[in-house]
């Protein structure tokens, strides 16, 4: 740590059981290039023992600290304490929104767990097929051959920003929609059933407030869109239902 | 008959993987944990999955471990890993001298090697340091902390072990002859206490080995040793790449998603529940990361962390061996009913779990084999399908 | 478990409306929605006053008296600021609804409703000078 300290208020968001939940308030000294994340797990180790938080790798790939810190949904671990106040300043810390709390900072993401299972999002991925950015025919041959991580952690951030995950609890949700775009129907047309429904693609109204919280460069706003794309041409499809041509067949199975 | 019941304290990676194999082998499990999964040490590794090479020369059988169990997760828990293979990176004669024992110690391991000239390995990693002289090709992976653990738990979960996140141990429950009977913990999400009996207590806390074990009355040589990690935000390579020398600081670099991570460093600490990052050690992983991938340099810091671990036995940092133990309490203090299993590496989380359950299966007089060597681990989100 | 904290309810509808930490496009999103109302509220209006008609054609010139007061002229200058926000930000959903120009998104919003902007403007000047 630097010799740099700031004097940053933490007001942090409580619920224990079947009480009402409260705000408790804790006066740090802590050095503005830590996270908001140590900030928390001072508080836990310091100040009060009974506070519950999540956390595991510190380094944005396990998904499981996020929070809402001055009511913008943030991974914690990542967040700088200089990026979200200043010496002497105040930061309010609470949960996500829109999964039940179970204490304190914690919150029940298991729905958004297998949410992700139904739509078969892939963990691991082809390397050019991890980023949207690019598209596949962009990367060398040889780069099919490196698997990865895929870009969404499961965090949960986009689900609690969300506007339409607020009001339905029904809505399949911006990184389920995002998981079942990578999948894609083509490979995957048992898919289309669960996006193009009441709950699915079309229950967006283009907030954009997922792609603007991700902390991992999924752009879920973005694939969603992709999807309703992928949606509208499947239909068509079917509709016409024609054998696909010789031209078409030959190019699918040179990909 | 009823199953016995085992209650382990410790959701990280022996935690889970215990479980695991103890629900196979017909127990009833508890896992109790104060935070939630991978809450200690074990989420925060950075992922490197090691091929053994790192320990092929000082401290062969940990690499023997590495290699063995590198391969069976490969094939039980795909879900979870980037399997890109790894590079030992040679950048001056002293690395060169080293890659002669180097090339014999993986020999005696088994662990597969490749020599690439620098210009077959710039080929493959175009990012690394132009000036290498010589490279090995070894089978390293990267996975995922949380989920190669909840993958684990999801299957323990199906077979029927409990989990039971934000349930701190307070206190050993012990008859009268000092053999533990169970745990009394503190439900942290509720705010009320609770006494959990159990038939067996496995301490399975890592670098807080030693202080459940005080609970008992008991001892284990564990020497929590944290060391830094810092991630930048590109991905420069595809594989793990490692520095061709004795094991030492900073001389590791794994990808993970669209980042790299950079490790580590070894030193004491008196507080394990809280670590700060110290700013020079930051410094020195830029630094040395840099040798090895010049473009870590002008990167992006994405984020730093302390990570604990937990070595076993004397001496201090990089010349304590990497390999885990298993002590059954009633063999070393005469407590009965109480075991610990710490030290060891992520890679060898499963060979753990099957030498802890070896252990309590002996004591519980239960003959089932372990069966997880082949056993496909379940989806680590079906972790959430049961309830708890 | 908390479970009656937090859980996603057509009851916090009211939570669409709220622009704290909301990013550009979520402000968009809010003004989307508050220009719909006012223009839907408008509408009902509008056949109420056409109603009026049927009264007779002095009791619809009485109305058209009223409405040379700067406050109606004022109102009708929301409308009509309304339409112009809620139809140009419309284009830019309509397009990446369809997957068109995604990746722009942003630069489309800043561009149409600057357009929208300065329309206004123009129609207002009209408006107030007529």
């Amino acid at each position: 740590m630097s010799a740099i300290r700031w004097d940053v208020t933490f007001v942090v968001y409580r619920a224990k059981g079947d009480e009402a939940s409260h705000f408790d308030t804790f006066k740090l000294s802590i050095d503005p290039d830590e996270y908001v994340l140590d900030g928390v797990e001072k508080i836990w180790a310091f100040e009060d023992r009974s506070l519950c938080f999540r956390h595991a790798c510190h380094h944005s790939t396990c998904g499981a600290c996020g929070m809402r810190v001055n009511g913008v949904e943030k991974l914690t671990c990542i967040t700088l304490i200089r990026d979200v106040t200043q010496d002497g300043g105040t930061l309010k810390i609470e949960p996500l929104r829109n999964f039940p709390v179970v204490s304190d900072l914690v919150v029940d993401m298991g729905s958004l767990y297998l949410r992700m299972d139904e739509v078969h999002a892939r963990p691991v991925v082809p390397v050019p097929e991890a980023e949207i950015e690019k598209s596949p025919k962009e990367w060398p041959p040889d780069d099919y051959e490196y698997l990865r991580l895929s870009d969404c952690i499961e965090c949960g951030l986009c689900m609690s920003a969300c506007p339409i995950s607020a009001t339905s609890p029904t809505y399949l949700g911006p990184a389920v929609l995002a998981g079942a775009q990578q999948n894609g129907l083509s490979r995957n047309p048992s898919l289309l059933e669960i996006v193009d429904a009441e709950n699915g693609v079309w229950r967006c109204h283009s907030a954009y407030e997922c792609t603007a919280v991700c902390p991992s460069y999924v752009d879920p706003a973005r694939r969603i869109m992709d999807l309703r794309r992928q949606v509208v041409s499947e239909r068509l499809k079917r509709l016409f239902n024609r054998p696909k041509p010789k031209i078409a067949a030959v190019q699918e199975a040179n990909r | 008959m009823s199953k016995p019941h085992v209650v382990i304290i410790g959701a990280g990676f022996t935690g889970v993987a215990t479980a695991h194999d103890l629900a196979l082998r017909g127990c009833d499990v508890t896992v109790i944990e104060r935070g939630d999964i991978c809450n200690g040490t074990s989420g925060r590794t950075h992922g490197l999955l090691h091929s053994g090479g790192r320990y092929a020369v000082k401290d062969q059988e940990s690499a023997i471990e590495c290699i063995d169990e590198n391969l069976i997760l490969r094939k039980i828990v795909p879900q979870a890993i980037e399997p890109n293979g790894g590079l030992f990176i040679a950048l001056n004669d002293s690395d060169l001298a080293y890659g002669e024992a180097f090339i014999e110690g993986c020999e005696a391991c088994h662990i597969p090697i490749e020599q690439l000239t620098p210009a077959q390995t710039l080929k493959l990693e175009p990012n690394l340091n132009p000036q290498l002289l010589l490279a090995f090709l070894i089978p390293d992976g990267t996975f995922d902390p949380l989920r190669l653990a909840l993958a684990f738990a999801a299957t323990a979960k199906s077979n029927g072990a409990r989990f039971r996140t934000f349930v701190e141990a307070r206190r050993l429950l012990t008859d009268g002859s000092g053999n533990v009977t169970g745990v009394e913990v503190l439900d942290r999400a509720a705010g009320s206490p609770e006494e959990l009996r159990a038939d067996i207590v496995v301490n399975a806390t890592g670098a807080w080995a030693g202080e459940i074990a005080k609970m008992a009355g008991g001892d284990v040589p564990v020497n929590p040793t944290p060391g830094v990690m810092v991630a930048y935000d590109q991905r420069f390579v595809q594989r793990a790449i490692n520095r061709l020398n004795v094991p030492g600081d900073g001389d590791i670099i794994v990808p993970q998603r669209r980042m790299v991570v950079v490790g580590t460093t070894s030193f004491d600490v008196d507080n394990l529940d809280y670590v700060p990052v110290v700013d020079d050690q930051i410094q020195m992983m830029l630094e040395r990361g840099s040798e090895l991938v010049p473009g870590i340099r002008g990167a992006k810091m994405r984020g730093a962390f302390m990570a604990t671990r937990p070595l076993i036995g004397g001496g201090s940092g990089r010349s304590m061996a990497r390999t885990f133990k298993c002590y059954d309490h009633k063999e070393t203090q005469g407590i009965d009913g109480f075991v610990t299993i710490t030290g060891g590496k992520a890679t060898t989380m499963r060979a753990m779990a099957e030498t802890t359950a070896d252990v309590v299966c002996s004591k519980l007089g239960i003959s089932s084999p372990c069966v997880t060597r082949e056993m496909q681990l379940l989806s680590y989100r079906q972790y959430y399908s049961t309830p708890n | 478990m908390n479970t009656s904290k937090n859980q996603p309810s057509p009851s916090r509808l009211l939570n669409w409306f709220n622009p704290r930490g909301r990013s550009l496009e979520g402000m968009a999103f809010i003004l989307n929605r508050i220009t719909a109302l006012g223009l839907t509220l408008y509408l009902f209006l509008h056949l109420i006053v056409l109603g009026t008609l049927a009264r007779g054609e002095s009791a619809y010139d009485s109305f058209i008296e009223l409405v040379h007061n700067p406050v109606y002229i004022f109102g009708e200058f929301l409308v009509v600021a309304a339409g112009l926000i809620h139809g140009f930000n419309g284009l830019r959903i309509f397009f990446t609804s369809l997957g068109i120009a995604v990746p722009r998104q942003k630069a489309m919003l800043y561009v149409l409703m600057a357009i929208a902007l300065v329309a206004s403007l123009i129609f207002g000047l009209r408006m107030f000078t007529a």
